[in-house]
């Protein structure tokens, strides 16, 4: 009952997040300095993760499947859909949902507590739309940009340890990854990344919106935003490839 | 003028508020007194439509508050002004900034306008060139007048304000009384104001309202309080040594 409850409390939270803005002006500011705060912040954390999860992921390709019957131009094209189909959406949107999430939730929940958020709403501005719609729209918008870089820097990782370990030739790398191309993965991977920027940042804002009490709640609600944005990430990763490749 | 008819307000089974009337008069400091949890609070958030009344009516003028949607009242709430018990100021915006900020939402002023109702109304709240300065950066005295300063920016009709003294000093409390006074005369405000402050009360209690556990216990002028003989309320206005010499 309490999982309905909250369910119908998100989903009216939602509809008046994206009710229509007081002022279009305003709203698309806050969109660009969201971007810069959510987005481009992120790009180091990006940067590095993917960066070493690409060596990580080539060394265990060709520890796990090494082969001399098997050409080594394979392990770069596993390597790739590894990172194409899920790392680079699905483990770099878990996490942004740690990075991410917990800003966004403490930002509000703060800003509940302190009462600013009662301030807004006395002042006839609506209060959710206001500070919600920016950060999923920025999020929206950025995610699928770091989702993008991520893969290309997963690549370089993975070429500089090919290279660097012998474990294969320059050229065999880059067949590798330019092996059997298949466009859609990369839409389906921007999509998923799409959804979970759209999942992560309505959840968090959502659990921080409606903190009660001070700062131990505020945390509560920071650490309950996390959880809850990582298991719908998995569900709706699950659904979106049953619908997509299943 | 800011009408309420018979408010009740309750949480899970717990009255707070039961059968509440008063008038707040317009151009005159209204203030609600009581203990802590005496329900001056839920009054002041059914007021501005933050707690929806069990039963009862909140008129403002002649427009019932009360029948408005969340979305209606949202609307009427441009005509007011709320200050909050700890400012409520936006940590992220300067000074400049959180008065700016209604006025970006719900006025075509030009930048240059809006720039000079900002100065008029720190210069009201005497804190002329503050506007750079970021709420980390404040006292508390300092926070509560930008908040009274963002609070009149767009000339709001109703100015309603939750304990703006508390956690003041002494001489910063008079500073904040004397200027929501001289701000609810200036302008011709209904000003309601939410205290436990016996010094705010004789100073510029115009019209007092005291409740006691939910209810209207008591109320009058800042001169028959102290003549009341409602023992309730004698209580509590003479609880310190020097009310009690004051009396």
């Amino acid at each position: 009952m309490g999982i309905l409850i909250s369910l119908g409390r998100y989903m009216v939270f939602v509809r008046r997040i994206f009710s229509k803005p007081e002022k279009h002006g305003i709203y698309f500011r806050q969109i660009f300095r969201e971007i810069d705060k959510l987005g481009v912040s992120s790009l180091g954390i990006v940067a590095i993760i993917s960066f070493f999860i690409g060596m990580v992921v080539i060394i265990h390709m060709t520890s796990s499947i090494g082969n001399p019957l098997i050409p080594t131009y394979y392990f770069s094209y596993t390597a790739r859909d590894v990172l194409v189909l899920e790392f680079s959406s699905t483990v770099l949107c878990l996490i942004l949902a740690g990075k991410v999430g917990s800003n966004i939730s403490s930002e509000i929940g703060t800003m509940r507590v302190t009462e600013q958020i009662d301030a807004l709403e006395t002042m006839g501005i609506n209060s959710a739309a206001y500070l919600v719609q920016p950060k999923i729209i920025g999020m929206m918008i950025t995610t699928p940009v770091l989702v993008i870089l991520s893969i290309f820097i997963g690549l370089i990782g993975g070429w500089v340890v090919s290279i660097a370990g012998h474990l294969m030739t320059s050229a065999d790398y880059i067949h590798g990854i330019r092996f059997n191309y298949d466009s859609f993965k990369v839409l389906y991977t921007l999509i998923k990344s799409v959804v979970f920027a759209f999942l992560i940042t309505s959840i968090s804002a959502y659990f921080g919106y409606y903190t009660k009490g001070g700062a131990l709640e505020v945390g509560r609600s920071s650490t309950l935003a996390v959880v809850y944005s990582m298991i719908m990430i998995l569900i709706s990763n699950y659904l979106i490839t049953q619908i997509m490749l299943g | 003028m800011i009408r309420v008819d018979n408010i009740s307000k309750s949480f899970d089974k717990n009255n707070v508020l039961l059968e509440v009337s008063a008038v707040f008069t317009e151009a005159q400091t209204n203030l609600v007194i009581g203990r802590s949890g005496s329900g001056k609070t839920v009054l002041l958030k059914c007021l501005i439509g933050m707690f929806e009344p069990d039963s009862g009516e909140i008129w403002y003028g002649n427009d019932r508050f009360t029948g408005l949607d969340s979305d209606q009242q949202r609307i009427f709430r441009q005509q007011m002004g709320v200050v909050f018990q700890g400012g409520a100021l936006f940590d992220s915006l300067t000074v400049e900034q959180n008065i700016r900020l209604p006025m970006d939402f719900f006025t075509d002023w030009t930048r240059d306008q809006k720039l000079e109702r900002v100065n008029f109304c720190l210069q009201r709240v005497h804190l002329p060139d503050s506007n750079r300065l970021l709420p980390a950066d404040l006292s508390g005295g300092m926070k509560k007048r930008v908040a009274i300063a963002r609070a009149i920016a767009l000339n709001p009709k109703y100015l309603l304000c939750d304990e703006p003294n508390s956690g003041l000093d002494p001489q910063t409390a008079i500073v904040i009384n004397n200027l929501i006074h001289e701000i609810t005369l200036e302008f011709k405000i209904t000003t309601v104001i939410n205290t436990h402050d016996m010094n705010s009360v004789m100073e510029i209690g115009d019209s007092i309202l005291f409740l006691s556990e939910g209810r209207k216990c008591w109320e009058g002028s800042r001169e028959e309080i102290l003549t009341s003989d409602n023992k309730v309320l004698n209580d509590f206005v003479f609880a310190s040594e020097l009310m009690k010499k004051f009396k």
